[in-house]
This record gives C-alpha cells, sequence and structure tokens, in this order.
C-alpha cells in the first residue's frame, strides 16, 4: 500500500498529491469569489436618477417661506411673459434634520445661504450649511400661486423622507432604507408620499395632515412599506401635496 | 503548544495563506466599487461600500464554513484548514466594516444614538417583507466579535477547551442569522432572482456538505461491538496502517487506536488544540501528531512531550485473535499504558 501523505502545517512545502488536491480547488473558489461579486453588481435593481452635490457648496439668495414645509423661494431675473420667474425650492438640514430649527426667525425675510443641491427628476433641495443664513436686506419676496383643488383620493404608495429620496442616498426608499427614513421623519424632514403607476412612473406628493401640519410623528410604523392613505390632493405652484388623516393609513402586505 | 501562544508563531504556510486573502478581499472590493460605480452611475459610494463589504463578508463566511466538512470527507483539503482562523478574522473585519458603514450611514447624525435606532426603530417582527433584519446583522456581527477576538490559542487555554469549543460553534447560529439578515433585508426589495438563487446555493453547499461529512463519518466509525466484559472489540490489527489509527466509539467516546513499532496503543480521539481528529493523524517521531495544527501527544501516556502539558484520556488495550479491543473505561488524562505488542 502506498504510504498516505500527511500535511504538516509548520513545514515550508506541502506533500505533492496534497498540492495537486489544494491549489486547484484554491483557484478555483477565487475564481467562483470573483463571479460571484459581478454577478451580484448586474444583479442589482437599477438605481435611481437621484442626485447629490455632496462637497459642492453653493450661494443661494432668496425669500424663506416656512409653510407648509421650509422653502426658499426664489426670484430670478428672467421674465416670463413679463412676469418673474421663480421657483420655490424645499429646504432641509445637515444630516437628518428638518430646516425648521434653521429657518425659525427668517421666516418671509430675504436671505443669503449656504447649501448643496439634491435633485431627483423635476424635484430639487437644498441642504442648508448650518449657520450659514443671513439677512440679506431687501423685502421678502412674494409670489402669487394658484391653488387648485385635484379632489378627494385614496392613493397606494410608500411614505418616504424627501431627502434620501431625492438624492442623498441611494436606494433612498423600500425595505433596506426603511429605518434611516424613520431617522429622517424623526429629525423633521419633510415626508414625501410617493405614488407609482403600472408603468414605473412615479409621482411625488408632500405629505402633510389635514390641518396643512407635519404628521412625521404618527406615521413611523408605516415608512418604507406599501401603504393606502386617504386624503385631498391640491396643486399649488409646481407641487402636488397630500392633506391625509394618518388615521386613514392601511398597509397592503 | 501551550507554551507558543505568546505571539502568533509565522511559518511559510501561513503567510500564503494570509497573502491569498488579503491579495484577494482587495481585489473584490476593487472591483465591487470600480466597476459597480462605472455600471451605476448614479449609485452612492456609501450603498457600494455597504454592499462591496457585506458581499465580501458572506462569501468569506461560506468558505470558512465549507472548509471544516471538506476537510472531514478528505484530508486532502487539510491545509486550508490549517490557518483558517485568520479566513474567519478576516469575516469579521469585512463584515465589521459593513455594519459600522451601514450604522453611520442609516443610524448616525439623527435624534436616536445609533445602537438604539437600530434596536427600536423598526417594530414590524410580524411581517416578512417588513422584518428588522438590521438587528439580526448586529447579532451576528456581535457573535463574530467573540470569536475574532477569542481566536487566538491564548483564549482556548484560559477559557477551556469545551467553553472555547461552545462558543465557536456559534459560528452556526451567527450564519443562520446573516442568511436571514440577508433574506428578509436586501432581498425585500432586490428583484432579481439570480441573488436569492445564489443565496440559497451557498446555503445548500454549507448544510449539504455538513450532512455528507457527518453521514460518512458515522459509517466509517466502527460501531460499538457487543461488549466482551469491560473491552470492546474495535478493528483488526491489519486493518490499521503502519503509524496510523483505526477510529472507533467507544462508550459514546471516540477512541483512536494507532500501530507502530509492532505496538498498539489507544488514546482519546479528540485532540485539547481544538478537538481536531487525532486519528486522523501519523505519528511523528514518535508522537501522534494532530492533522490540524499538529500538537503531539505520546501514544504510551497521551501527554505531549515536555514543555508542553496537553494530555488527553488513555485506554487500556488487549489484542486477541488479530482483534484489537479497548477497555470501556477511559484512564485520568495522561495515565500510561504499556502499549500491547503485536506479536503477543
Ligand atoms: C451592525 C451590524 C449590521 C448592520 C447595521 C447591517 C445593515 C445592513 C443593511 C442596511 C443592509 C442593506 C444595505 C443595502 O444594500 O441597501 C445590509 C445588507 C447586507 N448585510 Fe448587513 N448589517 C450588519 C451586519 C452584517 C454582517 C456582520 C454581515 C456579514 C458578515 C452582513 C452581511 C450583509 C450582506 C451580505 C448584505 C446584502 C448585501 C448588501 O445589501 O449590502 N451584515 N446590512
Ligand atoms: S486541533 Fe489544533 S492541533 Fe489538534
Amino acid at each position: 500500500m502506498k504510504k498516505k501523505e500527511f500535511y504538516i502545517g509548520y513545514l515550508p512545502e506541502m506533500p505533492e498529491g496534497i498540492a495537486k488536491v489544494v491549489r486547484p480547488f484554491t483557484a478555483l473558489l477565487i475564481v467562483l469569489v470573483f463571479v460571484l461579486g459581478i454577478i451580484f453588481l448586474i444583479g442589482q435593481r437599477p438605481f435611481a436618477k437621484s442626485y447629490f452635490e455632496f462637497g459642492n457648496v453653493q450661494d443661494f439668495e432668496g425669500t424663506i417661506q416656512a409653510r407648509p414645509i421650509p422653502f426658499l423661494l426664489v426670484v430670478s431675473d428672467e421674465k416670463t411673459e413679463g412676469l418673474p420667474k421663480f421657483e420655490r425650492i424645499p429646504l432641509v438640514a445637515e444630516g437628518k434634520d428638518g430646516a425648521e430649527e434653521l429657518i425659525r426667525s427668517y421666516d418671509g425675510s430675504r436671505v443669503k445661504l449656504k447649501g448643496t443641491r439634491i435633485y431627483r427628476d423635476s424635484l430639487q433641495m437644498i441642504e442648508v450649511v448650518g449657520g450659514s443664513i443671513v439677512k440679506s436686506g431687501g423685502e421678502g419676496q412674494i409670489a402669487p400661486e394658484k391653488e387648485e383643488s385635484l379632489g378627494i383620493h385614496t392613493l397606494n404608495g410608500e411614505i418616504i423622507d424627501s431627502k434620501c429620496y431625492l438624492g442623498v442616498m441611494n436606494p433612498g426608499n423600500q425595505k433596506t432604507h426603511k429605518i434611516c427614513a424613520i431617522n429622517c421623519l424623526r429629525g423633521g424632514i419633510p415626508a414625501l408620499f410617493v405614488v407609482r403607476d403600472k408603468a414605473g412612473n412615479t409621482s411625488e406628493l408632500w405629505l402633510l395632515g389635514e390641518d396643512g401640519k407635519p404628521v412625521n410623528e404618527k406615521i413611523f410604523d408605516y415608512v418604507a412599506e406599501p401603504v393606502k392613505m386617504k386624503g385631498e390632493v391640491k396643486r399649488r405652484g409646481a407641487f402636488l401635496y397630500f392633506y391625509s388623516n394618518p388615521d386613514s393609513i392601511e398597509r397592503l402586505n | 503548544m501551550s507554551e507558543s501562544y505568546v505571539g502568533i508563531s509565522w511559518n511559510r504556510q501561513k503567510k500564503i495563506y494570509d497573502a491569498i486573502i488579503g491579495v484577494v478581499v482587495l481585489i473584490y472590493l476593487a472591483l465591487f466599487i470600480g466597476v459597480g460605480s462605472l455600471l451605476h452611475p448614479t449609485s452612492t459610494i456609501e450603498t457600494l461600500l455597504i454592499r462591496g463589504f457585506g458581499t465580501a463578508a458572506i462569501l468569506s463566511l461560506h468558505i470558512v464554513l465549507i472548509i471544516g466538512p471538506l476537510c472531514r470527507l478528505s484530508p486532502k483539503f487539510l491545509p486550508l484548514l490549517y490557518n483558517r482562523r485568520h479566513l474567519g478574522v478576516a469575516t469579521f473585519f469585512l463584515g465589521l466594516v459593513h455594519g459600522g458603514i451601514a450604522t453611520f450611514q442609516f443610524h448616525a447624525l439623527g435624534e436616536l444614538n445609533p445602537f438604539v435606532s437600530i434596536l427600536i426603530n423598526n417594530t414590524r417582527f410580524d411581517s416578512v417583507p417588513d422584518f428588522p433584519f438590521q438587528i439580526l446583522g448586529l447579532a451576528a456581527l456581535i457573535i463574530l466579535f467573540l470569536m475574532a477576538v477569542t481566536s487566538h490559542d491564548f483564549w482556548l487555554k484560559n477559557l477551556t477547551a469545551p467553553v472555547w469549543k461552545t462558543l465557536h460553534t456559534l459560528v452556526y447560529i451567527a450564519y443562520g442569522l446573516l442568511i436571514a439578515h440577508v433574506a428578509l433585508g436586501v432581498l425585500q426589495a432586490e428583484t432579481n432572482p439570480i441573488l436569492a438563487v445564489s443565496l440559497g446555493i451557498g446555503m445548500l453547499l454549507v448544510v449539504g456538505l455538513h450532512l455528507t461529512a457527518a453521514f460518512k463519518e458515522s459509517k466509517t466509525d466502527t460501531e460499538e461491538p457487543n461488549g466482551k466484559g469491560d473491552y470492546v472489540e474495535v478493528c483488526s490489527v491489519d486493518e490499521i496502517p503502519e503509524n496510523r489509527a483505526c477510529i472507533a466509539t467507544v462508550s459514546g467516546e471516540r477512541v483512536a487506536v494507532f500501530k507502530y513499532d509492532g505496538k498498539v496503543s489507544a488514546i482519546s480521539n479528540v485532540c485539547q488544540h481544538q478537538n481536531g481528529p487525532l486519528g486522523e493523524g501519523e505519528i511523528i517521531d514518535g508522537c501522534i501528531t494532530c492533522p490540524w495544527h499538529g500538537f503531539q501527544y505520546e501514544p504510551e501516556t497521551g501527554a505531549s512531550p515536555p514543555p508542553f502539558t496537553e494530555k488527553v484520556p488513555t485506554f487500556n488495550v488487549k489484542i486477541t485473535g488479530g482483534k484489537v479491543l479497548v477497555d470501556k473505561t477511559p484512564n485520568k488524562a495522561g495515565t500510561r499504558v504499556e502499549p500491547v505488542s503485536i506479536d503477543g
């Protein structure tokens, strides 16, 4: 009988018969690990086209509006049909915090501030650099806005924090984002209600209570899962709002 | 052995092993993050890091777990086992970076302490798609941490082998927690079936190899035959190759019966180091040498040669009609038993 080989780790060379098995097996394992890595990469669901210009702090100037969610009203010199062009850009603070605190003493004032852009599709937002808001003098501007009710609806969708969803994180919604979204809502970041149609198109509505105030505290348990809510949909300016009683929430799974 | 745990002793095989781990991990992460950001330009770097480290950790955990049963199926895989604990420690660090970035990303900079956030924010324990999967990851990480910090032989010595061994079988709990962490976590959001299929195949491999190895051992062990008095017959002398052993179960304990220099001795099959199978070892320089990490024991006494202090129980043996008989009652570890001469 041929003598069986015996592996001794502290000897510099392993016996040939063992090496003949271990070397190709190790090589196979390594190749498999890389192949699996590529499979995991390709297998991920596509990433949303959302952006956070991290590191690119810019200057903004406009008028602070605290309701219904914190905005910066930016009026540009350009005119359309003789009227000044303007846009409302929602504001959030750094980290998992809403901008309420930062803008408290500036509601209606004209200010300069520093911030970082966040955007996804047609929605955008500014992450305000803490302590960067200063009154810039001059009258606070107001921009007239048409408000129309689109009726009472029961909508199926997902509640999510606007900051991550618009680009600070990607993916910024669904299961893996659930707790993060809860933390963001705790911090006062405005909630979005995201509705998806069958073709996968999305529509985002700012979620507020029937009285127009944030309802973040009442919806933690329903964040980032499929839910159904009833309320009035309103269009004001470029935005959709969903005025809903949080008691109307129902889970869909 | 017992004296050598001051400082890890390095040798060529260990260096090669560690170099391979290091290089493969680095290439994997570079590949995942580099190709990932080309393939998915709007993905954030945090997501790529979390996923790169997470998948690297779970892949390496699978390799750690298949090495054991592979070695029980064929000793040709033993070089992989020799330094397995370094792969285990690497798994912990990969999991730690993954968990650390995830904890910062999803739980820090908010109102709650990040760990409180992991524990209390998601209360959907009653739901599969919404289950708080991150708690499972945290629990697994704690187990991997305990294993990593106690992986050194210093701890093996100080915790005693049975406690240490129990602690380290928790790896199977950690594995279960992590399968659930992935299945109830990212797989609830991802849609491509290839991801779930990969996880399923990984699980089948780990469970399947363990079952196969256990089945093989249950067949090759000489079953405890009917006792003649206090002695039981375990195998015939001719079955044992020179300087090797046959393994048998006697009164529920596994015994290794070695043949060498025309003599036969029996000692416990369980190595004091990490319960390696001494009966699969060989007699080298007159000592039974464990196939796993090379601890040595004298066949007559079950004691490691000085200055080492490990001892395993010995068994009285008899040879009748070419058959080896082993006393059912083990002697205290380290008790000298005169070997039985084969020619009677
Ligand atoms: C504090 C501990 C941990 C936390 C907070 C945590 C958190 C997470 C999160 C949030 C995800 C989903 C990320 C995403 O893809 O969007 C995830 C996925 C994953 N985790 Fe963990 N985890 C922890 C520990 C671990 C450990 C110890 C391992 C393995 C050793 C692990 C392995 C994985 C794997 C393989 C995935 C799927 C790939 C991925 O999505 O990143 N996790 N974990
Ligand atoms: S188990 Fe490590 S030397 Fe025996």
